[in-house]
């Protein structure tokens, strides 16, 4: 997706009030409601994200190792592995790829990295014709947007849009019955699926010592683009790997529950190397970009817990400012709290500095995350990153200083915190902060809450943007 | 801060890797037992029956080994199948040629490096696909699926039907648990996959909708 040099603030104002924030909130709470029957119903769900944290932080300790590992193990199984120090780079090794197979005609499953680095804008401009499969994706493609959301990518949009979309793009009636949108999608991408010559896949995590790659979806287009054509090309940032498959078998696990509060996904497929001798199908070729960009500086700074991420969207969803203005406020494609923190250490605090801000700290990100990261106290190391720097955005000069001050001070923060964790239970269940105790009383009496979440969002923004 | 120079070989990757862990202030992970805890037992059948269900595939059986060709028509015949694609190493044997008899088109499954694209063709309107499987997951109502030598990837994947044989002594609790009992599985197969009820998407709307790309149905046949 396109890098939008916008400021949040202006983003925001766009969305708020609009058809889309109102999709984006319905969609939360319904997700919010789906995630939250599933998290707590296994009888070891706490030892299992428990030991998902300790898997994480463990890879993390081992990092330069288990790629290396990784990289061996993948090369011994037949499949290629590349090593991408930037976005460019990335975009180079995937476009000499295409070039030397001879393909044209690409089909892409859902991948995060591949937005990061804008892998559509640039294979077009070589002349390669790129599909985007996963049913969400490829409305948006359709549409010319960028998603809103890292698991459901169209939450902005209505079936009536979409019907609309499909209509004037694909020649069909008009629908607004999503089963009807569903096959409309399902045979026009079939037969692309079969005839494409390349899939390029992300990864949702990579198992060092066996060399494999996890591809999890829902719909089944991970499977297809990565066994139909005859080259497959796999997009990982780098810190997606874990030790050894049944670490990934927990992470899989509570990956699944804390996304969409399922007990596993429909397919989780795990691929190592390419088809082998007496295998009936499967791709010839297998390569694996694996990709820094950004992530060895955020590893060597303060905020390298961010990278234990299992991109689930759980912080999203229960973010009150996610909630209210959705991922296109925040111009990229890693959105909401863990966003905040991850688009900073990836692209440089310029221009993406006044992300940090776009939280109420309330902690609701934290507790809900089943890696147990710490986003908050993350959060905050950015702002006074930016402070230091001269930079506190203008809506906060104006009428929360206070509040600026309680967030830039360490100690008074840690004392914020405990009364923000005291409120989050609540704020889980309503959607928004009513009357906030303690330090951050005087925010709440500033912004003349409790009100209608929507509404007090919203004029607390208008209010506090420079006159 | 990114975009420096271009980082052309892996010695130089890992190397500046090897340097951010060094400086890294990740918090050290929590020490965790290495074995998973003990978990209260339960009828693993009951379970996965439950769950499957919950996740909209549907079980039959348990049936006996020669119940199952019988199973499969009847599952065919349901759903008006005309072709099907098969598995040649499944755990029992005969069914291509039950379903052949049965009046059903066996499409190949084969698909050679040479000419591909118009092998995949044939899989294109694929009424049925029938699989084995290594294992049932009882928590989540999954099968799990290694492909290789006459187990085909596509026979799972590209049918309106999908129906898998599973043998009950197979069932574990979890992913997680089986995983631990399996740690070499994954490096046996270029491709394992977990299967969790039909395709699904809740793209439009979060309204749930079924065969979005993969199969709409899943029977599983449980084997005694
Ligand atoms: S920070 Fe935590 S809650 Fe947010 S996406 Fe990552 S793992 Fe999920």
């Amino acid at each position: 997706m396109s890098v939008q040099p916008v400021t949040f603030l202006s983003r925001a104002e766009r969305i708020l009030g609009t058809d889309e924030a109102a999709a984006v909130d319905r969609g939360m709470r319904l997700m919010t409601a789906m995630r939250e029957a599933a998290v707590d119903e296994f009888p070891i769900a706490k030892e299992l994200r428990d030991r998902t944290r300790a898997i994480r932080l463990h890879a993390l300790a081992h990092l330069d190792r288990l790629i290396a590992k990784f990289a061996d193990q993948v090369a011994e199984a037949g499949g290629r592995v590349h090593f991408a120090g930037d976005a460019d780079e990335a975009n180079r090794i995937v476009a000499e790829i295409l070039e030397d197979t001879g393909s044209e005609l690409v089909v892409k499953a859902k991948s995060m990295v591949s937005e990061e680095i804008e892998l559509n804008a640039h294979l077009e401009a070589s002349g390669v014709e790129v599909v985007e499969t996963d049913l969400g994706e490829f409305i948006i493609q359709l549409a010319g947007d960028t998603p809103s959301h890292i698991i459901a990518p169209v939450l902005h949009m209505t079936k009536e849009s979409i019907g609309a979309l499909f209509a004037e793009k694909l020649g069909v009636e008009e629908t607004a019955d999503p089963v009807r949108l569903n096959q409309i999608a399902r045979d026009h991408l079939r037969e692309i699926f079969l005839r494409a010559d390349a899939g390029i896949s992300g990864v949702n995590l990579a198992v060092a010592e066996s060399g494999s790659i996890v591809v999890v979806t829902n719909e089944g287009n991970g499977r297809l683009t990565t066994t139909a054509p005859r080259v497959h090309i796999a997009l990982m940032g780098m810190e997606r790997i874990v030790s050894r498959w049944e670490d990934a078998a927990v992470v899989l696990e509570v990956l699944a529950r804390s996304a969409t509060g399922q007990r596993l996904s429909v397919y989780t497929n795990v691929i190592t190397g390419p088809r082998r001798p007496g295998d009936p199908d499967g791709p010839d070729e297998l390569h694996v970009v694996i990709l820094d960009n950004g992530r060895s500086d955020i590893l060597a700074g303060d905020t390298a817990e961010i990278l234990a991420c299992i991109r689930c969207g759980a912080c999203l969803n229960v973010c009150p400012v996610f909630r209210t203005v959705g991922g296109h406020a925040y111009g990229t494609v890693y959105s909401g709290p863990m966003g905040s923190i991850v688009t900073p250490g990836l692209q440089g605090m310029e221009p993406w500095w006044e992300l940090p801000y776009a939280s109420t700290l309330c902690g609701a990100c934290e507790e809900v995350c089943p890696v147990g990261i710490q986003i908050p106290s993350m959060l905050l190391k950015l702002r006074e990153r930016a402070a230091s720097e001269g930079r506190l955005p203008g809506w906060l000069e104006k009428g929360m200083s206070r509040y600026a001050r309680t967030a830039e001070d360490a100690g008074r923060w840690a004392r914020a915190k405990r009364w923000a964790s005291a409120l989050s239970a609540p704020l889980s269940s309503r959607g928004w902060i009513r009357r906030a105790p303690g330090p951050a009383r005087g925010w709440t009496q500033h912004r003349d809450l409790p009100r209608p979440a929507k509404e007090s969002f919203g004029d607390w923004w208008r209010d506090n943007r420079e006159p | 801060m990114t975009g420096g120079g271009t980082i052309v070989n892996r010695d130089q990757f890992l190397s500046r890797v090897s340097s951010a862990v060094m400086a890294s202030d990740a918090p050290p992970p929590p020490i965790v037992a290495e074995r998973l805890p003990d978990l209260d037992p339960v009828d693993h059948l009951a379970m996965f029956r439950l769950r499957a269900q919950t996740v909209d595939a549907v079980v039959h059986g348990p049936v006996t080994r020669h119940g199952v060709p019988r199973a499969i028509i009847g599952i065919a015949a349901g759903h008006e199948c005309e072709t099907f694609a098969s598995w040649d190493d499944l755990p029992v044997s005969g069914i291509p040629t039950a379903l052949t008899v049965a009046g059903l088109t066996r499409v190949g499954h084969v698909v050679p490096s040479d000419g591909r694209k118009a092998h995949q063709m044939e899989y294109a309107g694929l009424d049925l696909g029938v699989t084995g499987s290594v294992a049932g997951l009882a928590e989540s109502g999954s099968v799990v699926l290694t492909h290789g030598p006459g187990k085909a990837r596509m026979v799972s994947l590209s049918p309106e039907v999908h129906v898998v044989l599973l043998e009950v002594a197979n069932i574990d609790r979890t992913l997680a648990f089986w995983a631990a009992r399996h740690p070499e599985m994954t490096r046996q197969t270029a491709n394992l996959v977990i299967v969790t009820g039909p395709s699904r998407t809740g793209d439009i709307e979060l309204e749930l909708n079924l065969g979005v790309h993969g199969p709409r149905h899943v029977h599983v046949i449980l084997i005694r």
